[in-house]
Formats: C-alpha cells, structure tokens, sequence
C-alpha cells in the first residue's frame, strides 16, 4: 500500500462512517446553530451593527464547531483499539494525518457552507458580489485549522480530560487564523477593495502552509509508541 | 545507583551562578532604584522599568530554552532533558505572568489604564496561556515518557506560532484602529543603560539558578519514585516468596 493510498482510505473510512453515523455534522451543526442564536441574544443588533461584529460571531461559531469535529475525528478511533491499528500501519505517519486532514477539513468546510445562508438570511447580510471571495477565505482558514487541529486532535485523544484539553491547546495557538479569518471576512462583506485586506489572505495561506509542515513532521512523534 | 554527571556538574557550578545573580541584581537595584535619575517624561515611575523589561527579556529567553530542550529530547529521548524542559517551563511562565504584571503596574500611572490591547501585551498574553496550557497538558498524562514527548510536541509548535501570532496582532492592532496608546520611543541615556544591562544580566543569572535547582529537584524526584518503586516490588516478591 503506498503512502497516497492509506491516505485515500483514511478519507474514505471518515466519509462512510460519517454517511453511516451522521454524528459529526449533525452535531456541528445544530452546536453552530445554538451559538448563533446565543449570540444573537447577547448583543442587540440592527442592520449596522449586525455588519461590525458578523465576521466574528460566524468565526468563533466556525471553531467551535470545528473543535467538536476534531475532537471527534481521534476519539472515535479509541472504539476496538482502532488507534493502536492506524499506529501499526506500516507507511508513513504522515500519511494517517494528511488522511485525517482531508477528511477533517471537508467535515468543517461542509458545515460552514451549511451554515452560512442561515447567516445570511437571519443577519439580512448581502454578499451576492463577495461570494466567491468568502470561499476562497473560508477555504484557507479551515485549512489552518484542520491542519493544526489534526495534531492536537491526536495528541490529546490519549490524556485525560481530553475534552477540555483540546481547546485550550488549540485556542491559543490559532489566533493568527481567527484574527485574520475575522478581518478578512469583515472586509469581504463590507465591500471594501480586495487591496484593503489582501494581506490577511496572505497571511492564511503562509499559516497554512508552516503548520502543515509543522505538524506533519510533528505526527510522527504524535504516534510513535 | 549513580547521579547523573549532567546533574554533578550542576551541583557544583551553580552557587557561581547564584551568586553572579545576587550580586548583579543588587547592584543593578541599587543603580536603579536610587543611583539613577528619574525620567524626564515619566519620573519615577520609570524605574519598574528595571524589573520589568529584564523579566521580559528572561521569559523570551526561557521559550527558547524550552523550544531547544524539546528539540533535544524529541531527537535523544533522554529523560533528563525533559526535567529540564519541565523546569524551564514553569519558570518561563513565572516570568511571563511578572512580566505582564509589571507592565501592567507600569501602564496605569503612564497609559492611565491597567490594560490595553497593544500587540506586545497581547502577543505575551497569548504566549502565557500556551506555557499554561503546556503545564496543564503534562499533568493530564500517566505515562512520563508519553508526558515528555506531547509536552515536547506543543512547545516547539507554540515557538513556530510565536512569530506569526505577534505579527499577525501586530497588524490587527495597527491596521484596525490607530494605537492610542503607544510606548514613547524613548532614547535610553547611558545612566539608565547601566542598571539596565545589570539587571539584565542578573536576571538571567537568575533564572539560569533557580532552572538548575530545580531541574535537580526533578531529577531527584524521579530517581526517587524509581527507587521507591524497586523496593516495594523487592518486597513484594520476598514475601511471595516465603
């Protein structure tokens, strides 16, 4: 089995057990739907303001969704010591993570696309024009945080209190993402010229592109046992 | 059973090196605190300068002591690597959560706040809840050498963020809104550099003990439980045994 391959499977096994299961989007999404509406309580908003704090309500609502599906994404492996068996694979390890970031990705991006109409429709957002812009946004951060995401999801699956863990390691270190997926967003919806926060775009794609290296080269210590 | 030669050489350099640190900081407090003059701009209350960017400074050099550490341990798994990272840890959020405190001391008389959302601040805020994290994750793992490579794993992943997180505040913080609030670029004279490279050095000397000491007490201390352990199945088996 090459490495591409125990790649293609570890995808294909999150997808049909995902199909089977329908646990990890439902839950994200229905979570996401709770924060929204949460928010929507705490701050009284009209069109204008709704325009100020939209971009970071949808992010924060995105990563928390997101750590539940990362979370996820190892814990279910615990079932039928299924995790001692991706350890004895005998490819690469950097194989199994890029796998599960493929698979955790496509999870987050599915629900964001899910959940953002309901942004659109419950905040009265017109983004019409932006629309292929905010993809291209929402690509680039969910990349950074599944590629991050997958290494503390492995790293904190085997410890105690792994449910708290997780966030806590996470949070910290993707406030790059968060501040650039906020500006960026806020720029996009605001119409302001793409030149205006170009460099948040940059920005995402650089963070990306270290914490992947990073945390592929990372896994490997991550599984070693 | 043998102690470890790193851990000799320990015991026998170090009292140099508290030493160093007692003499520096004394006096580098004495120029600071009485033999230099006051700020022009800010008075007195520029003096918990003194303490204040040598704490900086110490916690930085702390991270990247702890990033080395981990490096090293990743690469030899020797256990009395990760005593030291574990040591250097601790201290490196000590310093860091002085480091904010002193800031925020001195930012009320100069700001006329106690906190503002500077990119420096922010960015060693950040790096405080990373260190806490890491102190927090190694007590949640049984195994110890489990316990050393995960710690080891967050810290060199918190140093490659580090850079990214500063800069990427930075940018929020100057594109978002102008700073209110920004330090005067002041133009240090040589009276005020002179405590200041005192402190400085004795800061780091300070720190380099107390990592000694306590990377013995680590090291200690699992020699111990070691110990401890072998008896107890000694004793164990000798009473099985008759």
């Amino acid at each position: 089995m090459t490495s591409f391959n125990v790649i293609r499977w570890i995808v294909w096994k999150d997808f049909v057990t995902e199909l089977r299961s329908r646990e990890t989007i439902s839950s994200m999404v229905f979570f996401a739907l709770i924060v929204i509406l949460i928010f929507s309580f705490s701050f009284s908003m009209d069109q204008q303001a709704a325009r100020e704090v939209i971009a970071g309500i949808m992010w924060v609502a995105f990563a928390f969704t997101g750590i539940i599906g990362l979370g996820k994404s190892f814990s279910t492996e615990l079932q039928n010591d299924c995790l001692e068996a991706l350890q004895m694979v005998p490819e690469a390890k950097g194989a199994i993570y890029l796998g599960k970031v493929a698979a955790n990705f496509a999870f987050m991006f599915v629900v964001e696309i899910l959940l953002f109409p309901m942004f659109v429709i419950l905040f009265n957002l017109e983004v019409v024009e932006e629309i292929s812009l905010l993809l291209l946004i929402f690509f680039l951060a969910t990349v950074g945080l599944s590629a991050i995401g997958t290494l503390f999801s492995a790293l904190t699956v085997q410890i105690r209190a792994r449910e708290v863990m997780l966030p806590i390691l996470l949070l910290p270190l993707v406030v790059p993402v968060m501040i650039a997926a906020v500006e960026a967003t806020k720029g996009a919806l605001n119409g302001d010229p793409l030149a205006l926060y170009e460099q948040w775009l940059k920005l995402l794609a650089v963070y990306d592109v270290v914490f992947t290296v990073v945390s592929f080269w990372m896994f490997e210590f991550v599984m070693d046992s | 059973m043998t102690i470890h030669r790193v851990i000799r050489k320990v015991q026998r350099f170090q009292g140099w090196f508290g030493g160093g640190a007692a003499l520096c900081l004394g006096v580098g407090l004495y120029l600071g605190l009485i033999g230099s003059p006051p700020d022009y701009y800010q008075g007195e209350v520029v003096r918990i300068m003194y303490i204040h960017v040598p704490l900086a400074h110490t916690a930085l050099l702390a991270y990247i002591v702890l990033t080395i550490g981990s490096l090293w341990y990743l690469w030899k798994r020797d256990p009395i690597v990760d005593n030291m990272c574990q040591a250097v840890a601790a201290l490196s959020a000590v310093f860091t959560a002085l480091a904010l405190g002193t800031g925020m001391i001195w930012g009320k008389p100069t700001w006329d706040t106690w906190w503002t959302w500077d990119a420096r601040l922010t960015s060693f805020t950040v790096l405080l809840l990373i260190l806490i994290g890491y102190l927090m994750l190694r007590t949640f793992v049984d195994d110890p050498e489990k316990e050393a490579r995960y710690g080891a794993i967050l810290a060199i992943v918190g140093f490659v963020d580090l850079p990214i997180i500063h800069f990427s505040v930075e940018w929020w913080r100057t594109l978002h809104q102008p700073q209110s609030i920004s330090m005067r670029g002041v133009s240090i004279s040589s009276g005020l550099l002179v405590p200041l490279m005192f402190m400085s050095i004795g800061m780091s000397l300070l720190f380099s003990y107390m990592l000694m000491v306590r990377t013995q007490l680590l090291y200690l201390d699992r020699l111990l439980h070691a110990k401890q352990g072998r008896l107890l199945s000694q004793f164990h088996l000798s009473k099985s045994d008759s």
